[in-house]
């Protein structure tokens, strides 16, 4: 019995992470349209430089605060100076660019970091475990999972409490109608992105000292995303956090049961639900 | 003949000549290379059928290409005395198969969703040929032997010999870019380009906008399916590189580089990225970062891509007194 709690608390611990990441994704979608393949260097990225923030100053705090904001204004950046001029030319370009821009930051994070994976030490305060269904389970994991869900409820504040949050949810439904009801559309799109960025930075600072950072933490964490947003649906937070847990504790039970299998699943799991309901589990209509 | 037409010939002509002697021309070193060039284009021209035909974004467009390798890799491996050129066909029916499977349940979609479901399914194909190792080989792979080619009235050639592979690429490439050429300009080529540009019209004047994505994606598969065969033909070893994300956006960097708008803006893109990344990675060992940066300019900046610059408009100048102008 105890294997399995601690397996469903490991897939817990995945899911969460992986929702942080997601979370951004599934919004700049809903409200723009653009399958934004450059997130997952965003997450990369945001590991990279909690690494050397940590290395240099000694201070994994310092790291998990700096890191996403320096992410989120290189993400502020990308939105305005390169996103925003293919928008007219369609989807596909849109596409075409972000993940030109994916490759791109792939290959400079291994030049100025090399391709070995790096470790961040964990924080001493988190450092040991704490005693767990008569084993031990260790404290910075437990810290994830809290960390994340902090996070979520500030996310769900943000969109459900404020003025801006409902802009940004009726936008991801119709965001010509926004627009034309004298909201900057645009503008509120910048932020998501930066900010959507910035999540995604925050899941790479706190996945690092566990996951490790190594160059091909991108496109493994892109991977899981699109199982996850397009299970969930585009554009829907609830389905993206139902399907990340979902996805955690699948991977982490699959490695368990039928290893062999356990890279297949997530994606047997996408192709199956876009055949049978291609708007995803929670997502409206195309 | 007019100006442009006469110019067109000439250019052709001259690139052809090229191609036939090129083994004469170039050291053996280069011979290797043009080989692996002509594959790449018959696979970046299989995928523009899709992006720049179809207007449809394949993230998974390897899953062919990796099917048709496979399929050579075992018949090369275990069926002796199997007719070189049935190799290759049986390659391409297998990369048919696989694209009509994918496709019945892709081309319903459009956009980001196909771009993922098509990625979904060669992951999926990627698993298999990892995990069926008593196959496959798993991640260790597979080492074939080049087979010969029979050749009526010359007798058999051993593809051993770098310049017959080349040639017999070359002839294989060569009908498969007219086969596909000739395949747009049929009736249901330009169907697929009015789908392209606004399928709800195309639907109401009476196109089927499903089956005819779905020829298209199986005929793009068909295609692959050959550049793969070839592909473990010329490298002599087969593993899931062949069937791994990185094939798929590589064949969409060349595609994109080169220009989806024309017919030949692939073929330039495959040279293109072949010659550019056999120089830089030379220099130095980071040349994805160089190839994604003229990836982004092209995008940002050349929507039509590298073969813009060879457009007539262009040329123009440099061919028409300027009275004419």
């Amino acid at each position: 019995m105890d294997i399995y709690a601690i397996q469903a608390v490991h897939g817990l611990v995945y899911g969460m992470l992986l929702f942080l990441v997601a979370s951004g994704l599934t919004l700049v979608f809903g409200m723009m349209g653009v399958l934004n393949l450059a997130h997952a260097a965003f997450y990369m990225l945001g590991a990279y430089f909690a690494y050397t923030i940590t290395i240099h100053l000694g201070n994994f705090w310092l790291g998990l605060i700096l890191a996403p904001l320096i992410v989120g204004a290189i993400g502020i950046g990308i939105e305005h100076f390169s996103l925003r001029k293919v928008h007219k030319s369609g989807h596909v370009a849109e596409l075409l660019l972000t993940f030109g821009l994916f490759y791109v930051i792939g290959e400079l994070v291994r030049i100025f970091w090399g391709s070995n994976p790096l470790r961040i030490p964990v924080p001493g305060l988190l450092l040991g475990e704490i005693p767990f269904m008569g084993k031990t389970y260790p404290i910075y994991r437990i810290f994830i999972i809290g960390f994340s869900f902090v996070i979520l409820i500030g996310m769900a504040l943000l969109l459900l409490k404020t003025r801006i949050g409902i802009i940004i949810r009726a936008a991801v439904s119709d965001a010509d109608m926004v627009e034309a009801l004298g909201a900057n559309v645009p503008r509120v799109f910048m932020a998501v992105f930066g900010g959507g960025a910035a999540l995604a930075a925050v899941a790479g600072v706190i996945a690092a000292p566990f996951l490790s950072t190594y160059p091909g933490m991108g496109l493994d964490v892109l991977l899981d995303c699109f199982v996850v947003i397009v299970v969930g649906g585009f554009g829907s937070l609830l389905g993206a956090f139902i399907t990340s847990l979902l996805l955690g504790e699948l991977q982490s039970f699959g490695v368990l049961w039928i290893p062999r299998l356990a890279l297949v699943f997530q994606f047997v799991l996408m192709a199956v639900v876009l055949i049978v309901r291609p708007t995803g589990l929670f997502g409206e209509k195309q | 003949m007019n100006r442009v037409a006469a110019i067109k010939v000439t250019g052709g002509t001259l690139t052809c000549l090229f191609l036939l002697l090129l083994p004469i021309l170039l050291p053996e070193i280069q011979v290797h290379l043009a080989t692996e060039i002509l594959i790449f284009a018959l696979f970046a021209v299989s995928f523009n059928l899709l992006l720049g035909y179809s207007g449809l974004l394949p993230f998974g467009h390897a899953a062919c290409f990796g099917v048709g390798a496979y399929a050579t890799a075992l018949i090369l491996k275990s069926v002796t005395g199997m007719p070189f050129l049935m190799t290759i066909l049986i390659s391409a029916v297998s990369g048919f198969a696989a694209a009509l499977i994918i496709g019945f349940f892709c081309v319903r979609l459009s956009g980001g969703y196909f771009a993922l479901i098509s990625l979904a399914f060669q992951m999926f194909l990627y698993a298999v040929a990892l995990k069926w190792r008593d196959v496959t080989g798993g991640d260790d792979g597979m080492s074939v032997t080049r087979p010969e080619f029979y050749l009526p009235g010359v007798g058999t050639l051993p593809l051993t010999n770098i310049h017959y592979l080349y040639y017999i690429t070359l002839v294989i490439v060569a009908l498969a870019t007219v086969a596909c050429y000739l395949f747009l300009k049929t009736p249901l080529g330009n169907a697929a380009i009015c789908i392209r540009e606004n399928a709800t019209r195309a639907s109401f004047l009476g196109y089927d906008v499903f089956l005819t994505r779905l020829i298209m994606f199986s005929f793009s598969g068909l295609l692959a399916g050959i550049s793969g065969a070839l592909f473990v033909v010329f490298q002599e070893f087969v593993a899931t590189n062949v069937l791994d994300v990185h094939m798929s956006f590589t064949v969409l960097l060349m595609a994109t580089i080169g220009g989806t708008g024309h017919f030949l803006g692939p073929v330039l893109g495959a040279a293109f990225f072949m010659v550019f990344q056999d120089w830089i990675s030379s220099v130095t060992k980071h040349w994805l970062l160089f190839m994604g940066i003229v990836f982004v300019i092209v995008v940002l900046y050349a929507e039509g891509g590298l073969i813009e610059l060879f457009k007539w408009e262009r040329m123009r100048v440099l061919f028409v007194r300027n009275k004419e102008l």
